[in-house]
């Protein structure tokens, strides 16, 4: 088998986020679609409801009365915080492990993920974008395709180290040159094969902006600054370190200033225990 | 014991049997001070510059800013009598993205704002491993004032 039909079977033998994730990111971006209809899809999957309702009902949220069931959740909560923890419970099992080949210890791509997650959606929301809630998604799980890529990434570290220190390659750049595809294109094609929407696998597929431009959209444009600030924070970075590109001009098109930046991470400082606490309690 | 230093976090101690750690600094800065007669040394993690950004923000974490957390970290060796010129100044972080120039690299701010402050005060840097486009993890190891780094990907080295 070449390497190529080896990453596609690992593709398909990859647990899948379930697929009431596909359904509330499809649904919950459509004006047309109610926040009922949205709380009626979730309470139909056992699994997401347990772990939605275990979450809701943990000391992080300190409700003085427990929450039975979904309605009760979307009452208390609103509908888009119980989206939210849908979200992060449907995908916490497959990202919340360690990743060698990305020098990712235990938990460390899934607070990546979180962080990410929590940022684009702020910045969507300050920038009064309509899809926060894909933006919310893809940015969490943008880096699908290391989890793929991981073992590949392990035998040739040295070689993509190298392009890195003597040739100037980010790390994606060297992903390419070396394995011959990168962790945003296999993320883009699981995303495709798990059968998420266009926008979905656009964000995925250029996440680090490879053209340096804002004409793949604006959602990517947001969820490409959210990953910058993560890396800047250093939460949850591996051995790619920073080694990724970053445009200015991505940031400038988004009439965001260095001021925002700063104030994006002080807010996101303030908050990290509850980030930390919402962690361990998904 | 393990100290662990937090994101915007400080830490410090005399106690022989102990190690400060504060880990993945990207773009934050980790200053490291020990003063080697008296055998206390402290680690402030700071993430932003100036402190007028936010003055709410910095009154709640102090330790979130250059500024403010800077003078905080010597102070707080000094309640262990540390003296200012006998300390060893060791500096990490402040990595950058590739590409990451002018007034968007915070990095580079970050420490920017150390070493004014630094120089204002009649403090010398002894040791600094910044910049670059990598993350560190740093060790302060109180019985001996020596200190390990470990930068991604890579194993610990002492320095």
């Amino acid at each position: 088998m070449t390497a190529i039909q080896l990453l596609i079977k690992d593709i398909k033998n990859l647990r899948p986020v379930p697929a009431i994730a596909n359904q509330i990111v499809d649904m919950v971006d459509s004006p047309s679609v109610s926040m009922n209809d949205i709380a009626q899809i979730i309470q139909y999957d056992p699994a997401v409801t347990a772990s939605l309702l275990r979450t809701c009902n943990s000391a992080y949220f300190g409700l003085s009365n427990p929450v039975e069931s979904v309605k009760d959740a979307v009452a208390i909560l609103g509908i888009d915080k119980v989206v939210e923890l849908a979200l992060l419970n449907a995908s916490a099992k497959t990202l919340n492990k360690s990743w060698k080949g990305y020098g990712l210890h235990e938990g460390a791509m899934w607070k990546h993920a979180v962080s990410s997650a929590l940022i684009a959606k702020d910045i969507a929301k300050k920038l009064a974008h309509g899809s926060s809630n894909t933006i919310f998604t893809a940015a969490l799980l943008k880096d699908i395709g290391k989890t793929v890529l991981d073992k590949f990434i392990q035998i040739s570290s040295d070689k993509i180290q190298n392009l890195i220190e003597q040739d100037g390659y980010s790390f994606i750049e060297a992903e390419k040159k070396i394995i011959g595809t990168d962790h945003a294109e296999i993320g883009a094609m699981i995303a495709k094969i798990w059968k998420f929407s266009p926008k979905m696998v656009n964000i995925i597929r250029h996440h680090h902006a490879p053209d340096g431009t804002i004409d793949t959209g604006i959602d990517v444009a947001i969820v490409y600054l959210a990953d910058c600030i993560c890396m800047m924070m250093g939460v949850g970075i591996g051995s790619d370190g920073l080694s990724y590109r970053f445009h200015d001009d991505i940031i400038r098109e988004l009439s965001i200033t260095p001021n925002d930046i700063a104030k994006i991470i002080a807010d996101f400082t303030i908050n990290m225990q509850k980030v930390e606490a919402l962690l361990r309690v998904v | 014991m393990k100290i662990i230093v937090g994101v915007s976090d400080m830490k410090v101690s005399n106690d022989p049997s102990s190690d400060i750690i504060t880990y993945s600094l990207g773009s934050c800065i980790g200053l490291v001070v020990f003063d080697p007669v008296v055998k206390v040394g402290g680690i402030l993690h700071y993430m932003l510059p100036e402190s007028s950004l936010d003055r709410e923000k910095a009154e709640r974490n102090p330790y979130m800013f250059a500024d403010s957390g800077i003078p905080l970290l010597f102070k707080e060796t000094y309640k262990y009598d540390a003296v200012k010129k006998r300390m060893k100044i060791s500096v990490f972080g402040g990595s950058q993205i590739l590409d990451q120039k002018g007034f968007f690299n915070i990095g580079k701010r970050n420490y920017m704002a150390l070493k004014k402050l630094l120089f204002k005060n009649n403090v010398l840097i002894n040791y600094e491993d910044v910049g670059g486009n990598v993350n560190r993890t740093v060790r302060l190891e109180i019985k001996t004032g020596d200190i390990f780094v470990k930068t991604s990907g890579a194993n610990e080295v002492k320095i």
